[in-house]
């Protein structure tokens, strides 16, 4: 068995031919609204089946996936934050919205994963599909932190550039943070795991053709989309520079394996499961905290976060992250 | 020869997600009506492809009464001051069935 098996994935296939697709400049484009369709039907197909697993599920574990999660959310951004500040090449705004993407998940990365566990034939435990849902939110109201942090240190630094303006982004904070919670994305999947936890299991069984048989064709699919937004955004690479070229590179690494220990050591999942709780903590959102650092911190330049997250980090988790996840999940929860 | 009366047109382009505080703005000055377009562009913010939820951008037109035009340029002045990328112009237009044009939108 191949470390790198996963790239004959026929997901992974398809996330490499958009993303060359759009290195050799092919006409190729999906409909509009095409890409946002595949992903509601993703989110609602592995809400249904987290759903029904979780019906059968023991609550106290249940409860510390949700704690982990929420601390995962936390942690993260304020080390990428840090990360970002090191790198000397972005302000501190830009930095506080790039590491709240990095606190938060990414549900294509997640779905890549867990079709990489099914072609290995790898179990994994359900729970990392609570702290899916859990863990687009908590990033953001860390990146609103550090924003208005950063503001303050800003309007210090250059007082001459006339006293801050109270309404700056943070005056909305209530709206912003109800956004947060009540995106489209975190409502669907919750959800539709309510439903698959409370729906009767005999009617449920009419859904296994919309929930299982097509699923993989649709992730196939919304990845050929995603390679081809990440090679659109791939072309942005230069602007970011180097410098964050590599923070796209080595905060999922260390993400990933905050996430490998928390996974076995704090909630004593399998090899499967702490693969997957390593994704989480790998993976940067491009669903729930784009739109919300985009109102909050509107001082950031979005091209930044965009192509960190897109161009940068997803590729590379779809790629190489997962199978290393899968290793250092292996190396810590093998012998269980 | 048609009965034409000057007004004045505000186009707004920026990024979607501040649709709900344009659409108040545009309420709040007593504007008759909007018309709102899905856009897609590059600019200081970067691409904005439109494919995805997160990187849409719209076009918003306005036709008001020029004296109700510089309150909107107030409100919408204010957002480009908190950071947000804006593209704002305004172009005199002239208008057939004027009266609908006054008529402020119900709120």
């Amino acid at each position: 068995m191949s470390a790198f098996s996963n790239l004959l994935i026929p997901a992974v296939l398809f996330f490499a031919l958009g993303f060359i697709a759009r290195l050799i400049k092919s006409d190729l484009r999906f409909p509009p609204d095409l890409a946002k369709i595949l992903s509601i039907y993703l989110l609602v197909s592995i809400g249904l089946h987290g759903g029904v697993e979780l019906a059968k599920a023991d609550l106290g574990e249940a409860l510390a996936a949700v704690i982990w999660a929420l601390l995962l959310g936390l942690l993260l951004p304020i080390i990428g934050f840090g990360l970002l500040l090191a790198t000397r090449r972005v302000g501190l705004l830009d930095a506080a919205a790039i590491a709240a993407h990095y606190g938060s998940v990414s549900a294509g990365t997640f779905l890549t994963a867990i079709a990489f566990l099914g072609s290995q034939g790898i179990e994994y435990e359900r729970y990392p599909l609570i702290m899916l849902a859990i863990m687009e939110s908590p990033a953001i109201v860390v990146g609103l932190l550090l924003a208005s942090w950063s503001r303050g240190r800003v309007a210090k630094a250059a007082p001459d550039r006339g006293a801050p303006r109270a309404d700056r982004g943070t005056g909305h904070m209530g709206d912003i943070l109800r956004e947060a919670f009540t995106n489209g994305s975190v409502v669907l999947l919750i959800g539709s795991m309510l439903i698959g936890a409370i729906a009767n299991p005999k009617a449920m069984e009419s859904l296994h053709p919309f929930t299982t048989d097509i699923f993989m064709g649709m992730l196939c699919l919304f990845l050929l989309e995603m390679g081809l937004e990440a090679g659109r955004r791939f072309g942005d690479f230069r602007r970011v520079g180097l410098a964050l070229g590599a923070f796209g590179l080595v905060m999922p690494l260390i993400g990933g394996v905050i996430g490998v220990l928390v996974g076995h050591l704090m909630l004593g999942f399998g090899v499967g499961g702490t693969t997957l709780v390593g994704v989480l903590g790998a993976s940067a959102s491009y669903i729930a905290v784009p739109p919300a650092m985009r109102l909050a911190v509107p001082e950031a330049n979005p091209s930044f976060y965009l192509t960190l997250s897109l161009g940068v980090t997803f590729p590379f988790n779809v790629v190489f992250g997962i199978p290393i996840y899968h290793q250092l999940a292996l190396l810590v929860a093998g012998g269980a | 020869m048609h009965r034409l009366v000057p007004e004045k047109l505000v186009t707004v382009i920026t990024t979607d997600v501040l649709e709900h505080r344009l659409i108040a703005a545009v309420r709040r000055r007593g504007a008759s009506g909007y018309t709102l377009l899905r856009a897609r562009g590059a600019g200081s913010d970067g691409l904005q492809s439109g494919n995805l939820e997160i990187d849409t951008n719209l076009l918003l037109k306005v036709i008001l009464p020029p004296e109700r035009m510089s309150g909107l340029l107030d409100d919408l002045d204010a957002l480009i001051g908190q950071g947000y990328h804006l593209t704002v112009f305004v172009a005199d237009v002239a208008v057939l069935d004027h009266e609908k044009f006054e008529r402020p939108m119900e709120t």
